[in-house]
């Protein structure tokens, strides 16, 4: 079988790379110091439980991300002759289906402790010798998980569209998205401490809501991705550009009258085919479909591969 | 960023609010000095009995205590620890006194105090008896109906159901008994049970109030679990 070429990233894009790396190792570090704090000062309380479980599956997308990137830059093999590229998706399915399940979970957690209308017990612990209340420990335990994840994410965001990076562009915006666990915890810490029994269980609902949200959109998404639809914008639901422009270099060569192309997105790079209707074929017709297939790869850092043929007609455009 | 002043009118408002939280969603607190604390009685010697039909123990002398800086008294309710936690679960009762540990099933119907002691179950030899250099099949006196015998067994010892292990040579009990026989200590610790009191589940500011009680009673209670187990 014919082994597809290795790709490799631009220099500049590889220094993103790099530093997208760095900054999700940093993003593990970060995570986990807070899955520990906020986990140590749970307690009883619903909306606690619920924040501790968004922060701890908020580390699988960075442990996907970076267990994919060794994957991933395996070149092509016999035996898998389009490469490892795949290997981000599916890590990210994953970590999107554990994502819905958890929210839904515990939402349903939530509102049978709204219906029975538990009453959330939260003690004392003794600082410095001196009786408190726990729920001041768990309020500040979950002041310090909302500041790193938005600090991070706003990081990891621009790096994300430059790179073209879906996985690190889903584990940015949730991490963006992350604050809301954090102030919806401590709402529903300082509603218990009022007297409000049902604010904790409310506060739990909302934090799950989002972790379902991050789970809903993130499966569409990755399964999406994993259909071959069309290349698009990181950050939107547009179609890519780079298709229309691959089109009309191809239109520029003088021996060919019209073209079309098909492409996918294998992980962050494209790959697909060109459709050439030409006017004289001429003889050296081969290395001229080599030449376009040349062309094809220079429009786009991405563009990694495309299959160049001739076709005796095309559907008029749409 | 918006985070700073976010943080900043956050912890403003917790130490505006910090004075009189956490509030009880049932108003506890304020209801036990106007009527009293309806306490649950079950008995657990030494922690809650009756004796000579007064309540007495080591958790009924705590709650007496709360309730004179309350200033407020407790309302015994003599009867079954079972029936007790399901009139706390439903706040019929304001906390029971009956001998629970940690590891009650009953701690997700029911708040539950911090430990106020931690009791050590242990070997003990009777005085003028060396302590086996192996328990391996070595006969150890436990009180008949506990579960002692069952740590006892796990040790390859082989336990001796007694009456009362008291001046048996060989005993495993509480660390508190073990010193008021006069038995010495030996081995690692069997278990270890935290003993706790039930509050009603969610009346945080009232349980706040209790564990403030408890806080560092851990050497008086020792001491007079040694009164207690002296005849």
């Amino acid at each position: 079988m014919r082994v597809q070429g290795p790709y490799r990233l631009p220099e500049d894009k590889e220094r993103l790379r790099r530093r997208a790396a760095r900054l999700e190792w940093i993003s593990l570090g970060w995570m986990a110091s807070i899955v520990v704090v906020v986990g140590l000062a749970m307690g009883s309380s619903q909306a606690m439980k619920a924040a501790w479980v968004e922060d701890l599956l908020s580390l699988v997308p960075p442990v996907a991300f970076l267990v994919a990137s060794r994957f991933e830059s395996r070149p092509p093999s016999e035996r898998f002759p389009y490469g490892y590229r795949r290997a981000k998706g599916i890590s990210f399915l994953i970590a999107a289906v554990a994502l819905l399940v958890f929210g839904a979970l515990l939402l349903a957690d939530s509102l049978v402790a709204l219906a029975r209308g538990e009453h959330p017990t939260v003690g004392a612990i003794d600082v410095a010798g001196r009786t408190i209340w726990m729920g001041w420990l768990m309020a500040g335990a979950l002041l310090y998980s909302v500041v790193p994840p938005m600090v991070l994410g706003r990081r990891k965001l621009l790096l994300a569209s430059r790179l073209h990076d879906k996985t690190l562009h889903a584990d940015a915006s949730m991490n963006k998205a992350d604050w809301l666990t954090g102030v919806a915890g401590i709402g529903g810490i300082l509603g218990i401490g009022l007297g409000w029994w049902w604010a904790d269980a409310v506060a739990a609902g909302i934090i799950s809501l989002d972790i379902l949200r991050d789970g809903v959109v993130n499966v569409r998404r990755v399964v999406e991705d994993l259909m071959d639809r069309r290349p698009q914008t990181v950050d939107g639901d547009e179609p890519h550009p780079v298709a229309t422009r691959l089109r009309l270099e191809l239109e520029t060569l003088p021996w060919v009258r019209r073209a079309e192309v098909r492409l996918r997105e294998d992980g962050q790079v494209l790959i697909g085919e060109a459709f050439l209707v030409v006017g004289d074929p001429g003889a050296d017709l081969p290395a001229r479909l080599a030449r376009a297939g040349e062309l094809a790869r220079g429009v786009d850092w991405r563009v990694h591969e495309v299959v160049v043929t001739v076709v005796p007609d095309l559907p008029p455009p749409a | 960023m918006r985070v700073a002043p976010a943080a900043a009118g956050l912890f403003a408002m917790l130490a505006l609010l910090a004075c009189d939280l956490p509030r009880d969603p049932e108003r506890t607190l304020e209801r036990v000095r106007e009527r009293g604390i309806r306490a649950g009685l079950a008995d657990a010697p030494p922690w809650a009995m009756r004796r000579a039909g007064a309540p007495a123990g080591v958790e009924v002398e705590l709650l007496e205590e709360l309730a004179r800086r309350l200033g407020t008294r407790v309302v015994w309710h003599p009867g079954g620890l079972e029936a007790h936690l399901a009139a706390l679960h439903h706040r019929e009762l304001d906390v029971v006194a009956g001998g629970l540990t940690s590891d009650t099933p009953w701690k997700k119907r029911v708040g539950l105090t911090r430990p106020y002691y931690s009791e050590e179950l242990r070997f003990g030899a009777a005085p003028g008896t060396p302590p086996p250099t192996s328990l391996a099949g070595v006969r150890v006196a436990v009180r008949a109906g506990s579960a002692e015998a069952h740590l006892v067994r796990a040790r390859d010892a082989v336990p001796w159901r007694v009456q009362s292990p008291r001046g048996h040579p060989l005993v495993a009990a509480a660390a508190w008994e073990l010193a008021a026989w006069g038995h010495r200590p030996f081995g690692e610790p069997l278990h270890r049970r935290e003993h706790v009191l039930a509050v009603a589940p969610g009346e945080n500011g009232w349980l706040l109030r209790v564990e403030e009680a408890l806080a560092g009673r851990e050497e008086r209670v020792r001491r007079r679990l040694g009164e207690l187990a002296k005849p």
